[in-house]
């Protein structure tokens, strides 16, 4: 009986990695491959936390096993070994402190520079940023003037996003923190512009409510009362999901939204379009179009 | 292992199955309803469950001016007993392997209804899964998917809408009770947001855009994602919930004398319960409570299909008038008449509290405003931003030509377009107001798009 439970325990870690290795062919892995550059090095630390954690768990699992059959062999009537008194080694306490110390620190200062480049404001590509507003997006701006393209404000259950509109002359205007007369407002349907580094300001109107979009690698808490600025950028001009990921109330599972990485031309009918739609006076729809400011 | 330990186990194994007992939906009915005598209440159910039968097993009643089927249309070209070509303009894109076909010719009309393995949206080619015993003539009527939307509709409704507005929709689902405002009972036939006039009921684009846009301000999120098939769907299954609701709730008006309080009352009076009981018996048997019934849902369904049409529309003649100070003011103007109220309720300054919300109305018991589903509420602030019913100008247009449908606010038909344009402009500018208006800045508070945009006060969070 004892051989059966050692050959079980030894068994578990097998069947671990067994599973760890099939998982990413089931799909049961990450939604997709990162979709950001952001997202790329993201991943890229994951796996490097994954090969250690894995090193790790393989030679502690190796020394469980040999330490079970050893103990298990010793319990034979025909073997007359003494058991190795450990506790209390100065060596083995020194040894398994510091190494373990040592990869921590060293995961903490080497993922520093990823977590700055998401989170720190200084870092963000600003010059990418403003260079697409002014050149690609042609919004008349200062350098007072928000990066930010839309505000997206989660409430319970969906996300409402406010973008800047055009002024009489067809120009994008700057998102200002309140909102402005000429604003276009969607909900549920974020668009922004493609393989370029954008800025959304992120609000909750209610409760905690997470910004999450998977395949990009972001995730950023809604906080009440706070204006938190996300920045991300899509590899592809295609769909992507956007969800809740803090548990905001009942609702929490409708709050099911989409990213949609298009062309800065898109982009820009797309921005069209809504102005078009939310000036609609109900008479003829080609006359309505012109630009009407109140 | 004892006998009591097994039995522990056994009941913890149960545990997570508790609640879970039989959860077939089932439609409730309204408290007049309830009030009813027992024989008047049953013949009310029977001829709600004849004509619209049950939440699992739904009737399509071809009456009701809905859209039951995926499509209701002929069989075109040369038929053959395993493939037919349908002639439709544009291949609903539900049908697919395994959508049901009627063939609806006198000599199809009693057998077995095909299933299609093959659909070929292309040429509108069903390939059947099974050969047809007759092969319908070439412009037999055929409908394809029949009851499948008020299916799709129901199971929409289920995952989407149910837990708020309720399997019957009375706006009294579970999650209901936590939600001010009251998720709509649509059992009136009304809905508060529609580009309709004042006496049509909703359109079917105003309902899909609740769904798709959500009503800010309110517990209604947006359901942007649903694929147009659905969202359509699911605005057949709220009309005919609608239109259920609205059968019952004439009914049960209709029949008001034979509710146990006035029954109670003529029996004391010195008539016989059973001489009443017997009448209204002898009403259902000479088949008069039945003209009434059909004669009602006529009614109903003719409301909801004049509705649909382009003149139930709100008609804007004029082209919105650009905003500008001078229009803001003459709006200010047209909101403080006294013929045209705004203020009563809304206020001199647009906060919602005008003199209205606290005085008695006729039949209440606490001072306010009600609407017609008997909830207290509030004229809207207008400081907010927030447009409930959408913020487009031709949405401001239609709540102040037509109102807000089961509130109290009144519509305004004989406002010249140009007046309501002054009125819209005014309300748009109601939220960039620095100052309360009235308060002896007028001229300045008018303008808010003319003044500078606001300018963040420091490099925050913004950039």
């Amino acid at each position: 009986m004892k051989w059966f439970w050692c050959l079980f325990f030894a068994l578990a870690p097998i069947l671990a990695m067994a599973v760890s290795i099939a998982s990413p062919g089931y799909g049961w892995w990450f939604p997709s491959e990162a979709a950001s550059p952001l997202g790329q090095r993201i991943d890229d630390l994951f796996y490097m936390i994954l090969m250690i954690t894995t090193v790790t768990f393989i030679g502690t699992q190796i020394g469980l096993v040999y330490v079970l059959f050893k103990g298990a062999r010793r319990t034979d009537a025909d073997v007359n070994e003494k058991a190795w008194f450990s506790h209390g080694s100065h060596e083995l306490e020194v040894i398994w402190s510091v190494v373990p110390a040592f990869i921590l620190l060293f995961i903490a200062l080497y993922q520093l520079d990823v977590w700055a480049d998401y989170r720190v404001k200084n870092l963000f590509p600003r010059e990418e940023m403003s260079k697409l507003l002014e050149e690609k997006l042609h919004q008349k701006r200062t350098e007072h003037d928000s990066l930010a393209l839309a505000e997206v404000t989660a409430r319970q259950f969906e996300w409402r996003i406010r973008y800047p509109g055009f002024d009489a002359d067809g120009h994008l205007l700057p998102l200002m923190p309140e909102p402005q007369p000429t604003d276009l407002y969607a909900v549920n349907d974020l668009h922004m512009p493609v393989k370029v580094p954008v800025m959304i300001n992120l609000k909750s109107q209610d409760v905690q409510h997470s910004f999450f979009l998977p395949e990009l690698r972001v995730k950023q808490d809604a906080v009440p009362g706070l204006v938190i600025p996300v920045w991300f950028e899509a590899n592809h001009q295609r769909s992507y999901a956007l969800l809740c990921a803090e548990l905001c109330g009942w609702g929490h599972y409708k709050m099911k939204a989409q990213l949609v990485a298009e062309s800065d031309e898109a982009f820009l009918e797309y921005l069209h379009e809504l102005h078009e739609q939310q000036f609609f006076d109900g008479v003829a729809a080609e006359e309505a179009s012109d630009d009407e400011d109140e | 292992m004892n006998t009591r330990s097994t039995l522990i186990i056994a009941s913890l194994g149960l545990l997570p199955m508790l609640g879970c007992g039989n959860s077939t939906p089932q439609f409730s009915n309204r408290q007049e309803f309830h009030e009813l005598e027992p024989f008047a209440q049953e013949y009310v159910g029977e001829v709600l469950e004849t004509y619209f039968g049950t939440p699992t097993e739904s009737v399509a009643w071809e009456k009701l001016p809905l859209k039951f089927h995926y499509a209701d249309t002929t069989v075109a070209g040369e038929p053959t007993g395993r493939k037919v070509q349908f002639s439709l303009t544009d291949a609903p894109t539900q049908i697919g392997s395994g959508t049901e076909v009627v063939f609806l010719t006198a000599e199809q009309r009693n057998l077995a209804s095909a299933r299609i393995r093959e659909w070929d949206a292309e040429t509108r080619t069903a390939t059947f899964e099974t050969k047809l015993a007759n092969i319908p003539s070439t412009g037999a009527s055929a409908l394809i998917g029949p009851g499948a939307v008020l299916k799709d509709g129901r199971m929409l409704y289920a995952e989407h809408c149910q837990h708020c507005h309720g399997v019957s929709g009375d706006g009294a689902g579970p999650t209901a009770q936590y939600l001010n405002p009251r998720p709509r009972d649509y059992r009136l036939g009304k809905f508060k947001f529609t580009t309709t006039k004042y006496e049509h009921r909703a359109q079917r684009g105003d309902l899909a855009r609740v769904i798709e846009e959500g009503i800010p301000g309110t517990y209604m999120p947006s359901f942007k994602l649903l694929e147009p098939a659905e969202s359509e769907a699911i605005v057949e299954y709220v009309m005919w919930l609608s239109m259920r609701g609205e059968l019952e709730y004439v009914l049960t008006t209709l029949l008001k004398e034979y509710a146990s309080e006035y029954v109670a009352q003529r029996v004391a009076d010195g008539e016989s319960y059973e001489a009443i009981r017997d009448k209204f018996l002898a009403d259902i048997q000479s088949g008069g409570m039945s003209d009434t019934v059909q004669e009602q849902a006529g009614y109903i369904a003719e409301a909801w299909a004049a509705s649909q049409t382009p003149d139930a529309l709100v008609e804007v003649k004029v082209k919105r008038i650009p905003s500008s100070p001078e229009s803001i003011a003459r709006g200010r103007q047209l909101f403080l008449d006294a013929n045209i109220k705004c203020s009563q309720c809304h206020g001199e300054a647009g906060y919602g509290n005008g003199p209205q919300t606290y005085s008695m109305m006729p039949d209440a018991d606490i001072p306010g405003l009600f609407d017609d589903w008997g909830n207290p509420i509030k004229p809207r602030n207008l400081h907010t931003g927030i447009f409930r019913g959408g913020r487009r100008p031709y949405d401001l247009f239609c709540r102040i030509r037509a109102s807000v449908k089961g509130t109290p606010m009144t519509r305004l038909d004989a406002l010249p377009d140009e007046d309501v344009w002054h009125l819209v402009n005014y309300v748009y500018s109601i939220p960039y107001e620095e100052e309360i208006a009235g308060a002896g800045k007028e001229a300045q508070a008018a303008a808010p798009a003319e003044a500078e945009p606001v300018q963040p006060e420091k490099e925050v969070a913004s950039n």
